[in-house]
């Protein structure tokens, strides 16, 4: 007897945790469904997009593997999608149909101004900006995201120096050719880091490219890429390397960039000109050294070093500044000796 | 009318969508662009409107002070031995005007009030609360916390107003950094040795959100002036008499400042925690500029320091103090079946208070009195006294008062079951807990968030519970 | 906190000490401090400078208040409001946030840009220090861009001769287009020659024509310049149309939004100053 009270007492309890409308387990379990699809269609609407603009043919077995799922999930989403009237498929190609561009300009708008927010008005570490913008680009509303855009100043690039798409119009191309296929001992410019996959792309970070960054390739075999960027060098293996998008510079010489130098270097007694900041310095921080003065031309030199070693203080346009290491060592400088020769 | 507006706003959204469309064209930084242009026309300016006529770029005598004050082998010293100078010249001329003030305050307007209120015919009661409460406890803070005070901060002002300040900023920033933090919080964390609402106040030199937070929550485990008196009482009572005698004060002397490295210690830890997990996310910026010497104005700078911190300070304290100390003197008078509130509220905290190596008249004397620290320790001996039913001992109940003479103080507290265990707890708790009212209000203020206030209130009273806890339990299991 | 203190305290500010009672501002005799206490004005003067530049102690000169200065750059965080009265006129000070730039988005300096901006200050004084005046004349070219009645105080200059420096202020005056007085307020030097010049721009009986960029970056002046054009014609009286083509081009929503809501409009003046913003004019003070 006192069994059954008990199962019955239990099913009392347990039927509205169960099916009480958006709390209940049934609910969440219905939600995380939808969302989950919901994230699976929007980033093979992304995929679709970005191939699109690259001229590139989208198709099912490149929406399974920037999605990483089995192909014929996927293959189920794609029908689902075309029901929707988000795609298309005429003459055996995959097309985007208007609802589905504007729904993948959208993410995509979210995921780089999210991008942007965390670089220039958080201090989250740049590891983690994708994928916080990989979550933030399925929750935002249009509403939301123009608000953020206003915010930041309307920005027309992301951090990792993609184009942030209008709200309506084309996604431009990403520029450039992959760092693989340049000429060794060519200077070229990192116009673009792509974010997929994200291992890729933390180890590429991790390693301080930034969109922006010259670079000069020294030598190239199957295994590895070695090359020279912001004053340091690199080694990637060709995969790795071929997520990096660069384009030509023509007015520099391989030997500019190898004699590049930072303040961070800056001997006592030495005097040299700034010449500019580092792609890799910031949001606040840069606006900060650029209104202390470190602007282009500028004559800096060491005043004073603390005890320690770090920071140190370099006089500059009448003052006396203290920058860490760190900084210093964004700020790309000419020394004396270099100006003269 | 109509129209013609229709007509402005039509043009202003033209011009915003040409801005816009140009602004994709522009190649970089607008702002590098513009602040290039401005500053070459500011150099040009500047050069013509200058000139130096024979002169270094800077003094020779500010340029070898810098050297020496930033050296290597001079640095750390001078740094030293200058804060030295300061807080011995606090302490050591603090004593004698606090106790003129408080023999006027206390020893002789106290007991005059007493009597006017008695023969004007107040009623018992009122004359507690407004006399013995309000009057007693704000009188008590301001003896204690005025003179050190008055002294501190036109010191600090004086080396702050010379320039000297940025320079400490810039010596320590290394170890600052470390621990995720700024290095002028070096600056907020010695003023808050001076008062915490004042520490934290000081925190707006740090112009990096992410540091001037950490700078905030961690500016209470700077032992302020108003902890200072139990740390020495406790380390002259209980653990100076643990040594020879010829080496008690020595003793005394170490338990104190190992106390404040201790609490020293932790600012560097929780900057280092914090800055790597709650804080992640705040922007930080650095940005240290090294300005030249000048001269103080050393009256107008006394004059300042002393309005704007000292007063200021004073004033929020005696605010926080006036119901303090009416809560207090109801808390031990109102009586419920013939036993006082604070008996209750002391029976209640007492296990909580065992547990923590404490007991449950600190407890509640922490509660109580958390408008300032000062009040802490004559809250304590009253209730003490109220507790044991010592006879011969304070002026009854709900009337604080302080002891001079260190052998009954011990007697009274051994009465009250205290033990060496509970003085090296008290220390510790009186350097880990929650902020006073007076910087709880401040850190709002300055913050203008709930959620910074609650996290600066409640994490220095969470570790001082651990802590505390841990080392109950380690002593009685070696013990 | 310094407002705070300083307010409660102000009405008791203490008569003029030994050191200030012979000097000139005193010996002028024109000048009436009046603390916190103004209600009318005449004029309104904004106080906008670098940190640590000793804005606060200008203030506190003009005003007879104690706000605490410090050298430190960033003591005054909060806007301070003061006033005096000169000449028979009353001016309200209002003591605007140091800051290095107006041109990024801290909030300090949207404070401080929005009042020289929209809070229409009959004056700008610009507060600038003689030992550092470059990267001091950053800001002020930045605020002269927005405003054309403006004084440039060139404080410290005690501590500039002690450092060998001399600044000419007849020639930086010629070049800024506007007033530059030479200042000591920490010993009450030069604070007569600052009060007459604010009191000049403030009356209109001085005329400014400020310093403008000499010429766009190259790599923004075709964005610049079609961009003029189109505010021009939207908005013919405007005195800062360069600087706003900027701020738009620079995406600052903040000012978007004012033009949307029309805030731009009144800020248009009379004609004395079309000419003034042409890139190409010289700057030039004219004394009537």
């Amino acid at each position: 007897m006192s069994g059954w009270l008990f199962l019955a007492g239990l099913a009392v309890v347990a039927f509205p945790a169960l099916v009480w409308p958006r709390r209940g387990l049934l609910a969440r379990w219905r939600a995380s469904l939808a969302w989950s699809a919901r994230v699976h269609r929007e980033d093979a609407l992304k995929h679709i997009l970005k191939c699109e603009a690259n001229q590139e043919v989208p198709t099912l077995i490149s929406v399974a593997g920037a999605l990483q799922k089995g192909q014929r999930q996927v293959a189920a989403l794609l029908a689902d999608m075309e029901a929707h009237g988000l795609v298309s498929f005429s003459d055996g190609r995959l097309r985007l149909r208007e609802p589905g561009h504007e729904l993948a300009l959208h993410v995509i708008r979210a995921h780089r101004l999210w991008e942007s927010y965390l670089a220039d008005q958080t201090g989250v570490a740049e590891a983690e900006w994708h994928r916080q913008a990989d979550r933030q680009e399925h929750l935002l509303s249009p509403q939301q995201i123009s608000a953020l855009a206003a915010a930041l100043g309307n920005p027309t690039r992301d951090p990792h120096g993609d184009a942030i798409p209008d709200a309506t119009g084309e996604l431009p191309a990403e520029p450039g050719q992959p760092l693989g296929a340049t000429e060794i001992n060519t200077p070229v410019m990192i116009t673009h880091i792509e974010d997929e996959p994200e291992a890729i792309y933390a180890q590429l970070t991790a390693q301080g490219l930034r969109a922006g960054m010259k670079v000069c390739v020294l030598e190239k075999s199957p295994e590895r890429i070695r090359f020279w960027a912001d004053g340091r060098e690199h080694v990637l293996a060709p995969i790795f390397a071929n997520n990096i998008a660069v384009s030509a510079l023509r007015e520099f010489r391989p030997a500019d960039l190898f004699e590049e130098e930072y303040l961070a270097g800056l001997q006592r007694g030495q005097v040299a000109k700034v010449i500019g900041l580092s792609p890799a310095c910031r949001g606040a921080e840069r606006r900060r050294l650029l209104d202390l003065g470190f602007v282009p031309g500028t004559s800096v030199e060491v005043d004073l070093v603390s005890p320690t070693g770090d920071p140190t203080a370099y006089r500059v346009r009448g003052t006396v500044v203290a920058l860490r290491r760190e900084q210093a060592g964004l700020v790309r400088i000419a020394t004396e000796r270099r100006i003269a020769a | 009318m109509n129209a013609i507006a229709n007509f402005q706003a039509a043009s202003v959204e033209d011009l915003l969508s040409a801005a816009q469309r140009l602004r994709q064209g522009i190649p970089g930084d607008l702002h590098e662009h513009v602040v290039e242009a401005i500053y070459g026309d500011a150099a040009r300016i500047a050069d013509r409107a200058v000139t130096r006529p024979g002169a270094p770029a800077r003094p020779a005598v500010d340029r070898t002070i810098d050297r020496i004050v930033t050296s290597r082998v001079w640095g750390f010293p001078i740094m030293l031995v200058l804060f030295t100078v300061v807080f011995w010249v606090t302490i050591s001329g603090a004593n004698v005007p606090s106790q003129m003030i408080s023999s006027v305050l206390v020893d002789r307007l106290y007991p005059w009030l007493r009597e006017t209120a008695a023969s004007v015919g107040l009623p018992w009661w009122l004359r507690g609360v407004l006399i013995d409460g309000m009057y007693l406890a704000t009188a008590w803070v301001v003896s204690v916390m005025l003179p050190p005070m008055a002294i501190f901060f036109p010191l600090f002002t004086l080396l702050e107003d010379l320039g000297y300040l940025p320079r400490v900023a810039f010596n320590l920033d290394n170890l600052f950094k470390k621990a995720g933090a700024h290095g002028k919080q070096s600056m907020s964390m010695m003023m808050g040795f001076g008062c915490n609402a004042a520490g934290v106040v000081a925190t707006r030199i740090i112009d990096s959100p992410r540091e001037r937070l950490l700078a905030i929550i961690t500016n209470n485990f700077a032992l302020c002036n108003g902890r200072w008196p139990t740390q020495v009482l406790m380390a002259t009572v209980f653990i100076g008499c643990l040594a020879p005698s010829h080496l008690g004060g020595l003793t005394a002397a170490v338990a104190v400042t190992a106390v404040a490295a201790l609490g020293v210690g932790m600012t560097f830890l929780v900057s280092w925690g914090l800055s790597r997990s709650v804080l992640r996310g705040e922007v930080s910026t650095f940005s240290l500029e090294l300005p030249p010497y000048r001269p103080p104005r050393l009256w107008q700078t006394l004059y300042s320091s002393l309005i704007d911190r000292t007063i200021f300070v004073l004033w929020r304290a005696v605010v926080f103090a006036l119901p303090a100390g009416a809560v207090i003197w109801l808390f031990a008078n109102v009586r419920i079946g013939g036993v006082s509130l604070a008996n209750y509220a002391i029976d209640w905290l007492n296990p909580v208070g065992v547990l923590l190596g404490l007991n449950g008249v600190i407890l509640l004397a922490y509660i109580i009195a958390i408008p300032a620290n000062e009040i802490v320790i004559p809250t304590v001996l009253m209730l003490t006294v109220m507790v044991t039913g010592m006879t011969g001992l304070g002026h009854g109940a709900g009337v604080m008062f302080d002891l001079r003479d260190e052998a009954t103080l011990k007697t009274l507290l051994q009465a009250g079951g205290w033990t060496t265990l509970t003085a090296v707890n008290l220390m510790l708790f009186s350097l880990l807990h929650n902020p006073c009212s007076t910087t709880i209000y401040t850190i709002y203020k300055e913050t203008g968030s709930r959620r910074w206030t609650v996290v600066a209130s409640l994490l220095p009273l969470a570790l001082g519970v651990v802590v505390c806890a841990a080392v109950a339990a380690v002593w009685r299991w070696l013990g | 906190m310094n407002t705070s203190a300083s307010t409660s305290l102000s009405t008791t500010a203490a008569p003029p000490s030994k050191v200030c009672a012979d000097c000139q501002v005193y010996r002028a005799a024109r000048l009436k401090k009046l603390g916190v206490a103004v209600d009318k004005w005449d004029y309104i003067v904004a106080l906008a400078g670098n940190p640590n530049t000793g804005k606060s102690t200008v203030f506190n000169a003009l005003t007879g208040l104690r706000q605490h200065t410090g050298n430190w750059p960033g003591k005054t965080v909060t806007r301070a409001e003061g006033g005096f009265e000169y000449a028979g006129r009353r001016f309200k000070l209002v003591d605007l946030p140091g800051t290095y730039s107006l041109l990024s988005t801290s909030v300090d300096e949207q404070v401080a840009r929005d009042f020289i901006l929209f809070g229409r200050p009959d004056v700008t004084v610009i507060v600038v220090d003689a030992t550092r005046l470059e990267r001091n004349l950053n800001l002020a070219l930045q605020v002269l861009e927005i405003t054309d009645r403006a004084v440039v105080c060139v404080n410290l200059i005690d501590e500039a001769r002690r450092h060998g420096v001399q600044v000419d202020d007849r020639q930086l005056a010629r070049d800024l287009g506007v007033p530059a007085v030479p200042t000591s307020a920490r010993h009450g030097e030069g604070l007569p020659a600052l009060l007459e010049a604010v009191s000049e721009v403030a009356s209109g009986r001085l005329i400014c024509r400020p310093h403008r960029l000499a010429a766009e970056p190259p790599a923004i002046r075709d964005a610049v310049r079609e961009l003029r054009a189109r505010i021009q014609a939207a908005y013919p009286h405007l005195p800062n149309v360069r600087w706003l083509a900027l701020r738009l081009l620079g995406g600052d929503e903040h000012i978007a939004e004012a033009l949307r809501r029309g805030e731009f409009a009144g800020l248009e003046t009379e004609s004395r100053l079309e000419a003034a913003d042409a890139s190409d004019a010289q700057p030039q003070l004219t004394v009537p």
